[in-house]
């Protein structure tokens, strides 16, 4: 559907890239709301993230077919259905219509990690849907705002994440940046300005 | 041994941080998800280092995921750069990642790798500590079985850690547990946060720097994510407090070698039989000594 909009530069295949990539996502989760650009600049940052973390040992799902089967060789990874994905990849502008995996509570870590695609990331209030943040890795609050988000993703995350320690972790990515928003991050959704 | 035997030439047999990259995507997926679930203690599949288990590959693994060109490294044991468990590890990682600096100095690290101590000198959000840790589990010394410790943890259920304590009260007038201090992580899990001293228990809490723990031969990996809780576990009206060194007349002992009264000290017995006290942040206390400026 959206194949034509992922980009892939040949460099994103560096491990050294990846680990520049993993750094700024490793920073994004430790300070959620924060927008890191991704270190690939010519990489759709999504798929960056793809390419940093997985392999042979995990799964994907790709429900609205972004990734080309080209791709999809060269990640290694398995494809599998949303509602058991380790990572699943989507276009935050359609609504969310299933539910993900939120892990067990002696294995919290299984719950999946949702990159969702959206149009872009402000780090003020200057986009149509607005986010306020709080909880580990953030000082007080922060705010950032976002285009091109279905507010039902946010609403149906409260619900997976409510049971701490279970729950899932979102990145949401726009074409050069990905902010991070783990299961600990309460998010209220603001007006837009 | 074969007395044609040659080492490999190439230092490139090894791929940069000695990790293959599988293992390395799988440490930093790891590290993801416990920084993500604050104090979770995260399965990963640890790997065969060339040196033993209990040498810091926990750490090390860690700090192999993170590392590239751009960083400097500082690597403490016990506080000092300068003993042989820092020394050995920094050496490894100079031999496998060409690029990276290290350095001493704590200001200057952007990845700090320590065993057992965290420095005096307040860590910033630019900077990273990856502690080694032995023993990951504080449930450990109350239940022997690790299914039953998972649900303790998932249920968040530290009453039998609690009576520990109770009965340390009771028994000795105060908790004893000098080091391996239990703390809560925002919250829910209880971690042991290595063997740090007391002294070191509160710079978890509210951290700027994000805290990466990891555990080689016990195959876990947790996280004190920065800006959040971390609590020692503690009652209403006993209060968690740590070492304050003062001698019987209630005066504070100072380093032998900078002044410093306010650092945390190791005690040392000299040649005469008499205890001295010292820094046990080397670069803190040589800064302090260049500096004069001990308080």
């Amino acid at each position: 559907m959206l194949n034509e909009t992922i980009n892939c530069s040949p460099d994103i295949w560096q491990p050294m890239r990846q680990q520049q990539v993993f750094r700024g996502l490793l920073d994004s989760f430790s300070y959620p709301g924060r927008i890191t650009p991704c270190a690939d600049h010519e990489t759709s940052a999504c798929l960056s993230i793809l390419i940093a973390l997985v392999d042979g040992e995990t799964t994907l799902a790709d429900p609205q077919q972004l990734l080309s089967s080209a791709l999809w060789a060269r990640l290694e990874t398995h494809p599998c259905v949303s509602e058991k994905a380790a990572f699943i990849l989507l276009d935050g502008a359609s609504e969310p219509d299933f539910d993900p995996c939120i892990g067990t509570l002696d294995a919290p870590e299984t719950g999946a990690t949702i990159l969702l695609r959206v149009a872009a990331l402000h780090h003020d209030l200057t986009g149509n849907f607005s986010l306020h943040l709080s909880g580990p890795g953030i000082e007080s609050t922060t705010s950032i705002s976002v285009d091109g988000l279905h507010p039902a993703w946010i609403a149906a995350r409260q619900e997976w994440v409510s049971a701490f320690p279970l729950g899932v972790d979102f990145v949401l990515c726009d074409e050069h940046n990905f902010v991070a928003m783990p299961r600990t991050t309460q998010i209220t959704m603001g007006d837009a300005a | 041994m074969n007395s044609n035997y040659e080492l490999p030439l190439e230092d490139a047999g090894y791929s940069f941080g000695f990790l293959d990259e599988y293992a390395k995507k799988e440490v930093r997926r790891c590290i993801l998800k416990a920084i993500a679930i604050p104090g979770y203690q995260t399965p990963y599949a640890s790997r065969e280092m060339p040196m033993g288990r209990g040498f810091g590959t926990g750490g090390l693994q860690i700090t192999l995921s993170l590392i590239g060109v751009q960083d400097t490294l500082k690597v403490i044991d016990q506080g000092s750069d300068d003993s042989v468990n820092a020394v050995n590890l920094r050496q490894f990682v100079q031999l496998t990642c060409p690029g990276v600096d290290v350095t001493e100095k704590t200001e200057e690290a952007s990845l700090l790798q320590s065993r057992h101590r965290i420095p005096e000198k307040p860590l910033t959000e630019a900077q990273i500590l990856i502690l080694q840790v032995p023993y990951p589990d504080a449930l450990v010394v109350v239940e022997a079985s690790e299914a039953r410790r998972k649900i303790m943890h998932a249920e968040a259920d530290y009453s039998r850690l609690l009576v520990k304590l109770y009965e340390d009260i009771v028994h000795f007038d105060e908790i004893t547990i000098s080091h391996r201090y239990p703390t809560r992580i925002n919250g829910h899990y209880v971690i042991d946060p290595s063997p740090i001293p007391r002294w070191d228990v509160p710079k978890l809490h509210q951290s700027k720097a994000l805290v990466l723990l990891g555990a080689g031969r016990e195959k876990k990996i947790y996280a004190v994510p920065p800006y959040t809780l971390a609590e020692p576990l503690v009652f209403d009206d006993i209060a968690f407090r740590v070492e304050d060194f003062r001698d019987a007349t209630g005066v504070r002992h100072a380093c032998r070698c900078c002044g410093s009264t306010v650092s945390f000290l190791d005690e040392f017995s000299n040649d005469q039989g008499m205890v001295a006290y010292q820094c046990s942040d080397s670069a803190y206390c040589e800064e302090q000594q260049q500096t004069g400026s001990a308080a």
